[in-house]
């Protein structure tokens, strides 16, 4: 059942080691020599965006099926392999709600690595707010050369989308962003939405950070819905999987 | 609903569970029909007995039954049962600011509902808890709603109706619920400042960790706002625990949060002292916890450490400026701090006494309609 799989997958990251017997074998030892970066990325936007819908179809490679408001943030994380390199992806889900980002969760801006806005292709006052959330992200003190990326959300329905691609790509470029227009719900496009972290993650493992970048030592414990996925990952590919709806800025800041 | 038959209720017949079939006399069931009875008696009291209901609300497994509850809650929160102001017009309700935002977040509470309810039925609950929550809002033009009230709006919907749920939720919003209702969450974000603060007296090493991994409180944010509704599978769980609420002080949700933090002191420990593990580790509630004895605890805890006499460090959290000095010390401690604590505190002992739920009903209770409201948890103008 969905809801079981969202209400365990945090669980899952941090497993409650305690009652666990120790790991003996060889390949965990193996694994806890291991050191990965660990990249902090938040995901802002108004309510019902599908913020969560977007984390979670990332982490687990399922579109939930029952989501529930967000309060305050969820914290889900995914490992990759980036040419070689094991990374790790901590994404932080956050509230929508206007009460809620004003007070709640400026904790968690702190030390983030990459921004991702998200809005809701259906629904104009979603974009419209963008500028607020930018300057949510810019009052947090958040470094300019901290990668920023744009995503428009639910674009499987076809014909409800009110913001243009054209429309969306401006905005993106005068606020020098990428732009993804994707959807977490559509199977056909699920591979995009792993594009689209994937695309962040190369971006923060090439990028010298300004944030410090922590290191993990990776205890062993692979949680089950924590994929190592290999990154066979080219730009020409993923441009054409994109049907030339997005486009990525050169020279941006990151 | 107006059959009187709640959607969760599964308890309402005592009937021995397997394991006890084979002793004639189960305590369990007992211990239950004695429960009942007891709360049959001070429902029929004239007046009621607020105090012995208070305290049968509190103690081991609350108010027992939906039935019950439906008679005990509106006494409990002193409302006429009798004199629910009529619906508004759809128009009304549909015209206020909040609407939309409601809609949204009822069309997301699925996971609310009992599993297997039918969809119809489910369907229509839905369009009544929508009006339950319009509802207060439009009588009460001043409260503002946040997400995470459809939690507690729905759970009284599947235990009391809409009706009565209305009436109840109305005078809750009025009252415990009241200051998650400003425009914004100041006073909310308040109140989560004394988690540490009682965490630190009971176990101050667990206080310490949790600071260097700079942990926050956000992880029961909705653990206070929806008391425990987001964040519980178990709907019979979490009506219990409303019991609890209703007959206690507006911070008992901290308090429990608290002793749950304090009862998976050895998990948290045992992690990585960083934000991110001890947060997502504290922010599921595992559904196997001995909640009847954290419910205990909490109410140890309160009765050791009432909210005024935190109320000065829980004000110091809020005013500290969190940057720098932090900043420098977790640097500092972060190195020294995984060994430290594994080896120095597996025994650090956490200093939790014991009280008799009386001595709780007494102090949770104490002239408490007058107190809900002026703040008494030292909330400053
Ligand atoms: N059609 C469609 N619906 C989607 C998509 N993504 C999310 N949704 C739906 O949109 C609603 C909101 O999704 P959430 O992920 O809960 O939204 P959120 O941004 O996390 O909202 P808050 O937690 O309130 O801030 C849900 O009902 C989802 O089922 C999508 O790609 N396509
Ligand atoms: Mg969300």
């Amino acid at each position: 059942m969905a809801t079981q799989e969202i209400s365990t997958e945090n669980n899952e990251t941090v497993a409650d080691n305690v009652d666990k017997p120790t790991e003996s074998s060889a390949v965990t030892v193996i694994e806890k020599q291991v050191q990965r970066r660990i990249f902090k990325i938040i995901v802002i936007g108004d309510s019902n965006v599908g913020k969560t819908c977007l984390t979670f179809r990332f982490c687990s490679g399922k579109f939930p099926e029952k989501t529930e408001a967000t309060i305050g943030v969820d914290f889900r994380e995914k490992t990759l392999t980036v040419d070689s390199e094991l990374i790790k992806l901590q994404l932080w889900d956050t509230a929508g709600q206007e009460r809620f980002r004003k007070s709640m969760v400026q904790h968690y801006y702190r030390n983030v690595h990459a921004v991702v806005f998200v809005y809701d292709v259906t629904k104009m006052s979603t974009f419209d707010s963008l500028p607020q959330w930018i300057d949510e992200c810019d009052r947090h003190n958040l470094n300019i050369h901290i990668p920023r990326i744009l995503v428009g959300n639910k674009c499987d329905m076809l014909d409800k989308i009110v913001i243009s691609t054209n429309l969306a790509q401006k905005f993106a470029d005068a606020h020098n962003m990428p732009l993804f227009e994707t959807s977490a719900k559509d199977d056909g496009r699920a591979n995009h939405v792993d594009a689209i972290f994937m695309t962040l993650a190369h971006k923060l493992k090439n990028s010298k950070p300004m944030m410090p970048v922590h290191m993990a030592q990776d205890q062993g414990r692979l949680p089950g819905n924590v994929q190592v996925v290999s990154l066979d990952w080219n730009r020409d590919r993923y441009r054409s999987a994109d049907r030339g709806q997005s486009h990525q800025k050169e020279g941006c800041a990151c | 609903m107006s059959s009187g038959e709640s959607p969760v209720d599964k308890q309402d017949n005592v009937r021995p569970n397997n394991l006890n079939l084979s002793t004639p006399k189960s305590p369990t069931v007992a211990s239950r029909r004695q429960k009942v009875a007891k709360i049959r008696l001070a429902l029929i009291n004239k007046p009621v007995d607020i105090s012995a209901l208070k305290q049968l609300a509190i103690s081991k497994d609350g108010l027992v039954s939906d039935e019950l509850r439906k008679r005990a809650w509106p006494k409990l929160l002193d409302v006429d049962v009798d004199n629910i102001p009529p619906k508004p017009e759809p128009e009304i309700l549909q015209g206020h600011r909040d609407y939309n935002q409601v809609v949204l977040d009822v069309n997301r509470s699925l996971k609310r509902f009992p599993p297997g309810m039918e969809e119809n039925l489910r369907m229509s609950l839905q369009d009544q808890l929508v009006d339950v929550i319009m509802r207060v809002l439009v009588h009460r033009p001043e409260l503002h709603y946040y997400q995470g009230y459809h939690d507690i709006c729905v759970t009284f919907l599947l235990v009391v109706g809409e009706d009565m749920a209305f009436a109840l939720v109305d005078k809750l919003s009025q009252n415990h619920l009241r200051d998650f209702m400003d425009d914004n969450m100041d006073r909310t974000k308040h109140m989560l400042n004394y988690l540490y603060p009682i965490i630190g007296k009971s176990s101050p090493d667990l206080r310490e960790f949790m600071e260097i991994a700079e942990a926050g409180n956000i992880f029961c944010l909705s653990w206070l706002i929806t008391w425990y509704g987001h964040v519980l599978n178990d709907i019979r769980q979490i009506i219990r625990f409303y019991d609890f609420f209703i007959a206690c002080h507006q911070l008992m949700p901290i308090y429990l949060a608290a002793a749950i933090v304090l009862y998976r002191k050895k998990a948290v420990l045992a992690t990585e002292c960083e934000m991110c593990f001890v947060h997502s580790l504290l922010s599921k509630i595992p559904d196997d916890l001995p909640f009847e004895k954290l419910v205990s605890q909490a109410g140890d805890l309160f009765i050791q450490f009432p909210p005024k006499t935190l109320a000065d460090e829980a004000m110091m959290i809020f005013e500290k400026s969190k940057a720098a000095a932090k900043m420098q010390r977790r640097a500092i401690a972060k190195r020294v701090t995984k060994g430290r604590f594994s080896t120095i505190l597996p025994n650090g002992g956490s200093v939790i006494v014991s009280v008799t739920v009386w001595t709780l009903v007494a102090a949770v209770t104490a002239g408490v309609y007058a107190v809900w409201k002026s703040n008494d948890w030292g909330w400053f103008s």
